[in-house]
């Protein structure tokens, strides 16, 4: 069943796109600096805020440092601190989310007002203060982050178990004395894997922008350490000699921001999970939308 | 559904709020393995001065003890001292404040416009190249951070075409033409997201109204099409369009603090950021503190509102 929904969303022409993206993404951080054309930290001063050229292929930086390295260098801090948060907010959101639904109305009350307080915190503001405390490290701060937006998790996976613990199979699970985690684990999970999923695409792409934005502002790095956020910021105050330098590093945020959001719109559309009311944000047209109709899962 | 009284609500909804930010504001400080006594006191310290200043600062009592006098001096309009210059937090907030507000109410404003407009002309022109055209670009500035929008910004008006400031800021008390100058573009910048939020809300919930039997009523009746749109069905369709505002602004103000730092803004996110790198945490946990009553009251208005808009919205919640 599972499967079926996924060979659906690879039927999807933006979806293959965004995963296409996505794989390429991975590349970048799994093989990192080894695959960077040259040194990320290497300064060369005869060759400060050059323009792309065959040895650079996407210029220099202020210092003389190849920004094509240093954006490929990056892509490991700038991409793993994001699923780290994403991991953390799916363990503390999604579990008693699921939860909530099975432990009465005082668990799932207090459970709610608790969401209720943490999604009303500015995530990047207290991402900063985070820093403060934990230390100038990523890592450290981008767990506190998952907390953050663990609510997100905690009411999608709320109320899709809701809905499915509703079923009459459920029902008839219980009262044949099966136990209420057995119930959770052997019925319910699998059903609500798909949202959890479209949920943390979503948030992946969020913590993405939270990372860039962080190290934009120099804030969990130490410098010469290359992330996408801060090429983007180290050309800030040479705007007037290189006004394309930006492009480059946003378009990275960009895309891989991008291609997640696609990639769970396109997974959202084909599980048709009510989730929040979104427009479908050009993922796929409706033509598409019939074709994939024309086709059910196998 | 069920019914519970905007006073209860107000109990259930916002004083966990408030003292759970508090909570963790405040839990921020104890929980720094920076001992600010050594911290300010330098190489130099001995036991006995930093134990001294430990007794200065508060930190040898329990742990709630501690919170429960920073909440009392707190009410008080109290949030201690930077441990560096010793300036009152309250003061350095107090000077800073001012940028932010205006910058994220003119953002706020643009938002209402940009993604009012934007919903309105998708919705009532459903499934064209308008709305093709909208949701396309919708879609694209999701996946696009605020201060990625500033530089962006900052290269096209500042740089390229000389037509606006790139950074600088004037109070609108000052001049407040130039203070509109120095704001425009950072404020353009952050409101794009909040923007995208209420122009998607907007259109699904005006898509649904303008489906609905009073709508159709309205126009046999030989109502004029406007008045139907702008009277009828949006009033309706606003409520949605609005906790979606709402529940942006914790994004606009996080938006606010990146962008200060593309356009030189003197605002509280620099004051955040410098004050984090320094572990100044009085002034640290002002800020989260300014920023999550700012959320918090911004809620509370979109409550309000939501409930003028609609009467039976502001009783009912799910």
């Amino acid at each position: 069943m599972r499967s079926g929904v996924l060979r659906r969303v690879l039927r999807i022409r933006s979806a293959q796109i965004a995963l296409v993206i996505l794989l390429g993404i991975a590349v970048l951080v799994v093989f990192g600096s080894s695959i960077a054309p040259q040194d990320p930290l290497h300064q060369d001063v005869a060759r400060l805020l050059q323009g792309p050229s065959g040895a650079h292929w996407l210029g220099t930086d202020y210092l003389g440092r190849d920004v094509l390295s240093r954006l490929v260098a990056g892509s490991r801090l700038s991409v793993l601190t994001a699923v780290e948060a994403v991991a953390a907010a799916l363990v503390v959101g999604a579990l008693p989310g699921l939860a909530s639904v099975f432990f009465g109305r005082w668990f799932d009350f207090i459970a709610n007002r608790l969401t209720d307080a943490i999604m009303t915190l500015p995530t990047l503001v207290f991402a900063i203060a985070f820093t403060a405390v934990l230390g100038n490290r990523m890592t450290p701060v981008m767990l506190a982050v998952g907390f953050l937006i663990s609510p997100y998790f905690f009411r999608v996976t709320r109320a899709a178990a809701l809905q499915y613990a509703q079923e009459p199979y459920v029902d008839a699970a219980r009262l044949f004395g099966v136990s209420r985690v057995r119930v959770v684990g052997t019925h319910v999970v699998g059903k609500v894997l798909p949202t959890v999923l479209v949920t943390a695409a979503t948030a992946l792409a969020g913590a993405l922008l939270t990372v860039s934005s962080l190290t934009f502002l120099g804030i969990g790095v130490v410098p010469p350490a290359p992330t996408w956020g801060g090429v983007l910021s180290s050309d800030l105050n040479f705007l007037s000699q290189l006004p394309w330098a930006p492009l480059a590093p946003a378009a990275l945020i960009m895309l891989t921001a991008g291609s997640l959001n696609i990639l769970a719109d396109a997974l959202r559309d084909t599980i048709g999970t009510s989730g929040p009311p979104v427009v479908r944000a050009g993922a796929i047209t409706d033509q598409e939308v019939d074709r994939v109709d024309e086709h059910p899962a196998a | 559904m069920r019914i519970v009284s905007s006073s209860s609500r107000l109990f259930t909804i916002f004083v966990p709020v408030v003292l759970l930010s508090t909570f963790i504001t405040y839990g921020l400080g104890a929980l720094s393995n920076s001992n600010p006594a050594a911290a300010v006191l330098g190489d130099t310290a001995t036991p006995a001065d930093i134990k001294r200043m430990d007794h200065q600062f508060g930190l040898d009592k329990p742990f709630l003890v501690q919170f429960v006098h920073w909440l009392g001096r707190v009410l008080h309009g109290d949030l201690g001292h930077s441990y560096f210059t010793g300036i009152p937090v309250t003061q350095s907030i107090g000077q800073r404040f001012p940028v932010d507000l205006s910058l994220t109410l003119l953002a706020l404003v643009f938002a209402v416009i940009l993604g009012g407009a934007a919903g309105v002309l998708a919705a009532v022109r459903q499934g064209s190249w308008i709305d093709r055209g909208i949701t396309a670009i919708s879609a694209v500035f999701t996946s696009v951070p605020a201060f990625v929008i500033g530089v962006g910004l900052v290269v096209v008006f500042a740089t390229k075409l000389h037509v606006a400031p790139s950074s600088g800021y004037v109070g609108p008390t000052t001049d407040p033409q130039r203070w509109l100058q120095h704001m425009l573009l950072p404020a353009i910048a952050i409101s794009l997201e909040p923007a995208v939020g209420v122009a998607r809300q907007l259109r699904t919930a005006l898509v649904h109204e303008l489906r609905q039997n009073y709508v159709t009523g309205a126009v046999v009746r030989g109502l004029h099409p406007s008045r139907v749109l702008f009277g009828h069905a949006l009033r309706n369709a606003a409520g949605p369009a609005l906790t979606v505002l709402g529940a942006q602004v914790p994004f606009l103000i996080g938006g606010a603090v990146v962008t200060e730092t593309v356009f030189s803004l003197p605002g509280l996110g620099q004051l955040a950021v410098s004050s984090a790198e320094q572990r100044d945490i009085p002034v640290v946990q002002g800020v989260l503190l300014v920023t999550s009553v700012i959320v918090i009251l911004a809620n509370l208005v979109v409550n309000a509102g939501l409930g003028k808009l609609r009467p039976r919205a502001g009783a009912v919640t799910a």
